[in-house]
């Protein structure tokens, strides 16, 4: 255990910069690893992951990103944060089929519409609170995929078939992914876990994976410069004492609204990030079950963090996963079968709120405390 | 008038289907018959919301749980439905005060927030355990009551089932009533439903009378999966379509008041069955009733019964 580092000290610094380098050189070098599926045989059960399910879980991400404003930082309960990811998916996909626009310049309109609507939304919601606002918001999450599938849109959404859509996110000729890959095969030792060279269909997965990094990358540096000033003070003063924040100055209503917009908007970048990544869209996607899994992951990674969204997102899409393959109880004969992975989610999410109220990223906080104290400076003047 | 044909136009409703009575009558009878069911486990969450002040996400799921303990002492064991659904109905109380005292009793009652994600847990994994133990293979469950229609007009019918579900909706609420204003049982939970602090300086064992509350929610929930199933097919995603559409019932009545969520699961019964059909809005039968909530909600954002809650600063 080494002595407390004083916070903004040159050491301190340094430690910052390391930590992002490393997880800079991970994001970068996971596609590479995984591009050929990675299957390891853990207790006896074999599992299958891809590229695909980590950049799922991207998206993930940053639906409880903006998830976490309107329930995490504001405290309004919002059980129907699915509705904008959905929205966001359709958007895009409509967009995408009907006018020939890449994906990325929809955000250009997946952006802004979401935020109004999202004002719209918080308009009403601004009179009806607590667990009102809940229920309200959850079957408006239920009511998603039946709007989908009126036969007014259904010639435009697809209706219960889902759309599928039809740009291709080619890898440009410029990035040199395959180049890359073969270099990284021809390093010694650890190179051979790294397959020689990309396939057509592996290169524009990488491909995806990067742009969505991105896309997520930008939208938690935003997120976090918003909810560092003014209005991240206010949010979270109007979530520990409506009545306090409201004595001081804070316009309850204004930033309520607001909260509801950015939370929306990030949750439109969401959906069009889940249909850039698997190219399809369908209404039972955006149903209350998501709604409820964006509340696990909010709650399991840690609500009023920004880390809480990585691990959360992390977390909703691959126990799944994992439990979708795994055979047998580990390490014995025991068949198993059924949805064991939304049973294990959900005592997570007991587990959880009984054991480590602040979530996963409250966890890690602690044990980093622990192995590398940081001194709190006071500030001079 | 061209105004007004105009909108009928966009709504296809035909003017026909306006002046049918005996539709209007048939789904009158439907509403009500759908409506019943949202009200009997609207007022179990009612119950909840009573004495705890949070809405229990799972009580759908521990609805589910009786229902398939029904099926299992009415089918299997070839008990009769009335006396198999009774015993699921203890069955399922015995549950609920086991989830109460584990799950739900460790954590302080004023933090509302906690909990509604705990209930949602256990939404999660009851719901899950269901699939696990009996598949998704649907199945289906006799109904308590006799087939056949005593009142018959035309297509409209009066259905026993329909009686039968209505009726035992409201002999729910009248036993509810004279126990919770007659007994020395309801007197405690109301004391700790109107001022926790105080019930227990008084001397009230709160943890018990909460325990109380959650096991009665819980048959009662389940008394009102047995009348929803026999409609559907019992299978373990069922409870939760009910349940969104009982929370819409005991939203509008007002979360804390019993009379509401019966009134609030009629109206959402009604509206779900009169206004889909006249309006033709078969994929909207939720949104209609979200959008009965919403506007519920915004003229009165207590619902319709329920009391206002007042902060003191």
């Amino acid at each position: 255990m080494s002595a407390a580092v004083p916070a903004g000290s040159r050491q301190h610094r340094q430690r910052q910069i390391i930590g992002w380098v490393l997880f800079a050189v991970v994001v970068a070098l996971i596609p590479f690893l995984i591009a050929d599926t990675y299957s390891p045989t853990i207790f006896g059960n074999r599992y299958t992951f891809g590229l695909g399910n980590l950049s799922q879980a991207i998206g993930m991400m940053v639906a409880i990103l903006g998830l976490n404003i309107a329930t995490g930082y504001s405290g309004q309960l919002s059980l129907g944060h699915s509705f904008f990811v959905g929205s966001g998916a359709y958007l895009t996909a409509v967009l995408v089929n009907e006018f020939h626009w890449s994906y990325l310049s929809t955000l250009g309109v997946v952006v802004p519409g979401l935020f109004v609507f999202g004002v719209l939304f918080g308009i009403p919601a601004l009179r009806i609170q607590g667990l009102y606002l809940g229920l309200l918001t959850f079957a408006v999450a239920a009511v998603f995929p039946s709007i989908i599938r009126l036969d007014e849109v259904k010639d435009r959404t697809g209706g219960s078939n889902g759309l599928l859509i039809e740009s291709d996110l080619e890898a440009p000729t410029w990035a040199p992914l395959g180049t890359v890959t073969e270099w990284l095969h021809a390093i010694p030792g650890v190179g051979s876990r790294v397959p020689d060279g990309l396939t057509g269909r592996q290169e524009e997965v990488v491909y995806k994976y990067f742009l969505l990094v991105i896309v997520a990358l930008v939208c938690f540096w935003l997120v976090r410069n918003i909810l560092a000033g003014r209005v991240g003070r206010a949010l979270v003063a109007i979530r520990d004492n409506p009545l306090g924040a409201a004595a001081n100055g804070v316009n309850l209503a204004a930033y309520k609204t607001l909260s509801f917009g950015i939370s929306a908007a990030v949750g439109g970048v969401a959906g069009t990030m889940l249909a850039m990544h698997s190219g399809f869209v369908g209404p039972d996607e955006f149903g209350f079950s998501m709604a409820i899994l964006l509340i696990v992951g909010l709650i399991v990674g840690g609500a009023g963090t920004l880390h809480g969204a990585v691990v959360g997102g992390l977390a909703i899409q691959f126990v799944p996963v994992w439990s979708s393959q795994t055979q047998t109880l580990p390490g014995t004969d025991v068949a198993l079968e059924g949805p064991y992975g939304t049973a294990i989610l959900g005592g997570l999410l007991i587990i959880i709120i009984f054991a480590l109220p602040g979530g996963a990223a409250h966890g890690f906080r602690r044990i980093k405390a622990r192995l590398m104290p940081v001194a709190p400076q006071p500030p001079t003047g | 008038m061209v105004v007004l044909a105009s909108v009928l136009g966009v709504f296809d409703i035909t003017l026909d289907k306006l002046s049918n009575g005996e539709l209007w009558l048939a789904q009158f009878f439907r509403g009500l018959s759908d409506g019943a069911t949202y009200a009997s486990v609207a007022l179990a969450l009612v119950m909840i919301y009573k004495s705890t002040g949070f809405i229990n996400f799972a009580q759908g799921s521990l609805a589910l749980l009786g229902v398939y303990l029904a099926y299992i002492f009415s089918v299997e064991q070839g008990l009769p439905v009335a006396v198999a659904v009774v015993c699921a109905m203890a069955a399922s109380s015995v549950v609920a005060m086991f989830v109460e005292r584990v799950f739900i009793r460790p954590f302080p009652p004023d933090h509302v927030l906690p909990l509604v994600i705990v209930t949602l847990g256990l939404l999660l994994i009851i719901d899950s355990a269901v699939g696990i133990v009996w598949g998704f293979r649907t199945r289906s469950l006799p109904s308590m009551f006799p087939s056949g229609a005593p009142i018959e007009w035309g297509i409209a019918q009066l259905t026993w089932r329909t009686i039968g579900n209505l009726g035992t909706v409201f002999a729910v609420v009248g036993l509810l009533y004279l126990l919770l204003s007659r007994t020395k049982v309801g007197l405690a939970f109301r004391a700790v439903s109107s001022n926790l602090e105080s019930a227990r300086l008084v001397g009230i064992r709160v943890g018990p009378t909460l325990g109380f509350g959650w096991a009665l929610a819980a048959a009662i929930g389940t008394l009102g999966g047995a009348l929803v199933v026999p409609d559907l097919l019992l299978e373990p995603s069922i409870m939760l379509r009910v349940l969104i559409f009982s929370l819409a019932a005991a939203a509008l009545g007002g979360l804390d008041s019993l009379v509401g969520a019966v009134i609030g699961g009629l109206v959402v019964g009604l509206a779900r069955n009169l206004l889909v059909t006249f309006l033709d809005l078969s994929e909207l039968a939720l949104a209609t009733a979200v959008a009965v909530i919403l506007v519920v909600l915004l003229v009165r954002p207590t619902g319709l019964f329920g009391s206002t809650r007042v902060e003191r600063v």
